[in-house]
């Protein structure tokens, strides 16, 4: 007998739909499964056949085929399991060929018969064009977001079997509510004491989306500043939560109550991950790296000269493309990764560099300790802010600064008039552009020109902080048109120089 | 001591792993020929020369290969294309003060005249990464004691004593004295590669050892001994509590040098060595003419202050001045202690460092004063 059951494996953060084809006839008795199978499908042999004996049903005593068509491409992960059991079901004429007519299964199986979730059920649910979909209960809430047809939530093998099978019982009402994950409120900037500078610089990236580097010493508060600027950001809307959603999803990270990630994602990996960790790939399924789970969020990177040399480097093309290319031999993919980028880093090898005469480390040591982070990334950051530790009086004062409520709002509205002159954030103006929507005031203009006299100041700076200039002004109350000394004064002082204080500084 | 001779003593001081004690050993009572041969193996070592050998294993190999690539001839053609004299305690220019020194050195290299040690001499030290302020003082003490007549003594390493020799040279007074760690083929540190040269065209670059010898860490030490030791009195202008300027004061100390040191804040890292000296009984300086003072010197014909162009700050700016004038300041502390807008802050600032009053390093603001062009 045959049966030919529809189900989907994950590859990225894209879902492809696999067809399961099942053939039970006489021969030696045995289960095979060709298709391309990696190691994790070749085990689910052994899952399959005790979760079928384990729920009361009878294993065929023949040879079984399974064949996991398009066979061409390769498969891994547990998903296919519970495809797989109903084919052999089906196909040993335990269950009927039209009861599954438009139906997909999605899911792994334990021993004894109970369905387990498995990661990417969001993105395979959203590929699959069959009228019901079965899926484990605790991925029944992910594949309701995204599935067109009718998700069918079940917990054991079976409860399917007595659906489907001459008992023609009714579907099980499974409550797809699920437990909380660790996604609290967000920190909040009133407990960012004095620093007015760092505020005012995580204010702008947060209305005009630059990306931003945080340098100072031990102690200063960079991470903490960077952990309140999600909370700074608009809510997704809705075609890009379920962009994220499905990236989540296929990373097997924890969904928030309502499925739907509707929050721009924060991610901080530690500066020892592998570049594969950080950038995609590594297993058969090209797992989502950290820089695609932190799309439409934050990507914040502590330590920044601390990360491989390598890993810093295989960043910079998805922050120009907003998209990542894993290509393993066999198979490659594309998984979007838009993120913004904020970075903290000492100023030199002791922490110290900071204030003038502080500092303990040779030249040489903090020109070796700064050429760890090349120039094309530093050259991506609009914002490079000098943080220095608050000050005792100020810590002890008590004084709480503006809460990110208040803050949120001046960004909600920066953002607001960004989208409506120029239909982008201020971050992705090109220098086109910025001549027409961000014009430059004589006194402006000839603040630029001395800088750039004096070489402190490069051609491509100059367009940075013309687009930080822009996102200061749309910060006022009043936005002027025209950039005037205050906003050109400010984003210059937001464009710290990195490496030796005194011999050589490099241009903005 | 004849040509000979002294390019022996050169050759030998160039040997590997040779230090001031070992170089002493091997010339006591005999002559530089001998001594050449006796480290290379070539004759018996004397009684302490054998403990030298027995004490450290493989130094006599390292002497004989040493011995094979330094050709005695070779160093005094390098010693003169360089336009390094070897001199010895008998001549004539070998300084009074290392005469009697307790760790006398027992040959020096001088790149320019030895003459200009003849002379009121003041060593000026301090870190090799001081705050703006400090560089500035170390250039306006050096300019102001080379116009009075006062050669200044120093090591050419970078900050402090880069700013002190290039006040020095720029007022075209008395000639600067350096005391270096290595040989004279490698001018070190590389960023003052063309400084090096002018103390040397000007005055005198004086160093223990030949050229060929690296700036050895451990070498620098020793090298502060001969600087205390040529200083009629030592200036620690910033240190931070651990530094090798702190090591030359107490070299000065022990000599009976007497020691200044320019106050600090006290919460400043740049300036706690300094402080602490100035605990330990130092005598505090703030100006050119205690110094001058203190040399017995008539401190009425200091030095004038050079010619200040910049425009004096007015309004705003002029109360933001007079905070950077007491300590280095960042937009954001001069924000909170006047209590103003973040980008009025920032404005000033800007201008200040603009017309040139005020210098900026990692978000640092600092005083800009007439030396500041000699203290980078």
């Amino acid at each position: 007998m045959f049966a030919a059951i529809p189900s989907a494996v994950i590859l990225g953060a894209r879902g492809h739909p696999v067809t399961v084809e099942v053939h039970v006839g006489s021969g030696l008795p045995g289960f095979h499964v060709v298709g391309l199978p990696d190691e994790s499908i070749r085990e689910s042999r052994d899952r399959v056949r005790a979760a079928v004996m384990s729920s009361e049903a009878k294993w065929p005593n023949d040879k079984i085929t399974v064949n996991l068509a398009p066979s061409q491409q390769r498969k891994s992960g547990s998903g296919l399991d519970l495809a797989i059991a109903i084919g052999v079901l089906v196909a040993s004429e335990q269950i009927p060929l039209d009861a599954v007519h438009d139906m997909a299964f999605i899911g792994e199986l334990g021993l004894d018969g109970s369905t387990r979730a498995v990661p990417g059920v969001a993105p395979m649910a959203g590929v699959s064009t069959a009228g019901e979909l079965v899926v484990p209960v605790a991925n029944g809430h992910e594949a309701w977001i995204v599935c067109e047809g009718q998700v069918r939530p079940v917990a054991h093998l079976r409860e399917l079997i007595a659906v489907l099978g001459e008992e023609r019982a009714p579907w099980p009402d499974h409550d797809l509510t699920v437990a909380d994950s660790d996604d609290g409120p967000h920190p909040d900037l009133a407990d960012v004491v004095g620093q007015p500078l760092a505020r005012r610089a995580l204010e702008i990236a947060a209305a005009g989306g630059h990306h931003c580097l945080f340098v100072g010493p031990p102690g200063s508060g960079k991470t903490m500043l960077a952990a309140r600027l999600p909370g700074l950001l608009p809510d997704l809307d809705r075609e890009q939560a379920l962009e994220v959603t499905m990236i989540h999803s296929a990373a097997g990270i924890p969904l928030p109550p309502g499925g739907l990630v509707t929050h721009p994602p924060y991610r901080s990996p530690h500066h020892t991950s592998s570049e594969a960790s950080i950038v995609g790939g590594g297993s058969h399924s090209l797992r989502p790296g950290e820089i695609s789970i932190a799309h439409c969020g934050i990507l914040f990177m502590d330590e920044l000269p601390e990360y491989h040399p390598r890993v810093i480097d295989t960043i910079r093309q998805p922050l120009e493309e907003g998209e990542v290319r894993v290509s393993r031999a066999a198979h490659h993919t594309t998984i979007p990764s838009r993120f913004q980028l904020v970075a903290a880093m000492n100023p030199c090898p002791c922490g110290e560099g900071g204030r003038p005469g502080g500092c303990d480390c040779g030249e040489a040591r903090v020109a070796r300790y700064a050429g760890r982070v090349s120039g094309p990334l530093l050259d991506r950051f609009d914002l490079r802010v000098r943080v220095h530790r608050p000050d005792v009086d100020d810590l002890l004062s008590g004084e709480r600064g503006e809460s990110t409520a208040v803050v949120a709002e001046r960004v909600r509205a920066a953002r607001w008039r960004a989208e409506q002159r120029q239909g982008a954030v201020n971050a992705d103006l090109s220098p086109l552009e910025l001549d027409s929507v961000a014009p430059l005031a004589p006194d402006a203009l000839a603040v630029l020109r001395f800088e750039m006299d004096k070489g402190r100041l490069s051609g491509r700076g100059y367009h940075r902080i013309r687009r930080v200039a822009r996102t200061i002004a749309d910060l006022d109350d009043d936005p002027p048109d025209v950039i005037g000394e205050e906003a050109i004064t400010l984003a210059l002082d937001m464009r710290a120089s990195i490496g030796p204080l005194r011999a050589g500084t490099v241009a903005a | 001591m004849d040509a000979e001779n002294r390019a022996h003593l050169a050759a030998l001081a160039g040997f590997d792993h040779m230090t001031t004690s070992r170089l002493v050993a091997l010339l006591s009572g005999r002559a530089p020929i001998e001594a050449y041969a006796m480290a290379s193996g070539c004759a018996a070592p004397s009684a302490p020369v054998a403990g030298i050998f027995r004490r450290s294993k493989d130094l006599g190999a390292r002497w004989k290969a040493s011995a094979a690539a330094i050709d005695p001839g070779a160093m005094e053609a390098r010693c003169a294309d360089l336009g390094v004299r070897v001199l010895v305690p008998e001549d004539a220019e070998w300084p009074p003060q290392l005469m009697c020194d307790p760790r006398r050195p027992a040959v020096l290299f001088a790149q320019g005249d030895p003459d200009v040690l003849d002379g009121r001499r003041v060593g000026i030290v301090g870190t090799r990464n001081p705050t703006r302020r400090g560089a500035q003082s170390a250039a306006r003490f050096g300019s102001e004691l080379a116009t009075a007549g006062v050669r200044v003594v120093s090591g050419l390493a970078l900050g402090v004593d880069g700013a002190a020799h290039r006040g020095a040279l720029a007022a075209d007074g008395a000639p600067p004295i350096a005391v270096v760690a290595n040989g004279h083929d490698q001018p070190y540190p590389r960023q003052h590669r063309s400084l090096w040269m002018q103390v040397a065209e000007a005055g005198v670059v004086l160093s223990e050892w030949p050229p060929g010898t690296r700036p050895e860490p451990f070498r620098f030490p020793q090298r502060n001994r001969i600087l205390a030791a040529l200083s009629e009195l030592v200036v620690v202008v910033e240190s931070r509590e651990r530094g090798g300027s702190l090591i030359t004061a107490r070299e000065a100390a022990e000599r009976g040098v007497d020691v200044f040191a320019v106050p600090g804040p006290i919460d400043q890292r740049s300036s706690v060595g300094t402080n602490r000296l100035l605990e330990d009984g130092a005598t505090p300086v703030a100006s050119t003419d205690t110094l001058l003072v203190a040399l017995g010197l008539d401190h009425r014909r200091a030095g004038r202050r050079r010619f200040d162009a910049r425009a004096l700050p007015r309004g705003d700016e002029a109360v933001v001045m007079d905070l950077c004038r007491s300590e280095p300041q960042s937009v954001e502390s001069v924000a909170i202690a006047l209590d103003w807008e973040l980008a009025h802050a920032a404005m000033a600032l800007a201008r200040l460092e603009r017309s040139g009053w005020l210098g900026e390093s990692g978000g640092w603001f600092e005083e800009v004063d007439e030396y500041a062009e000699l203290a980078e």
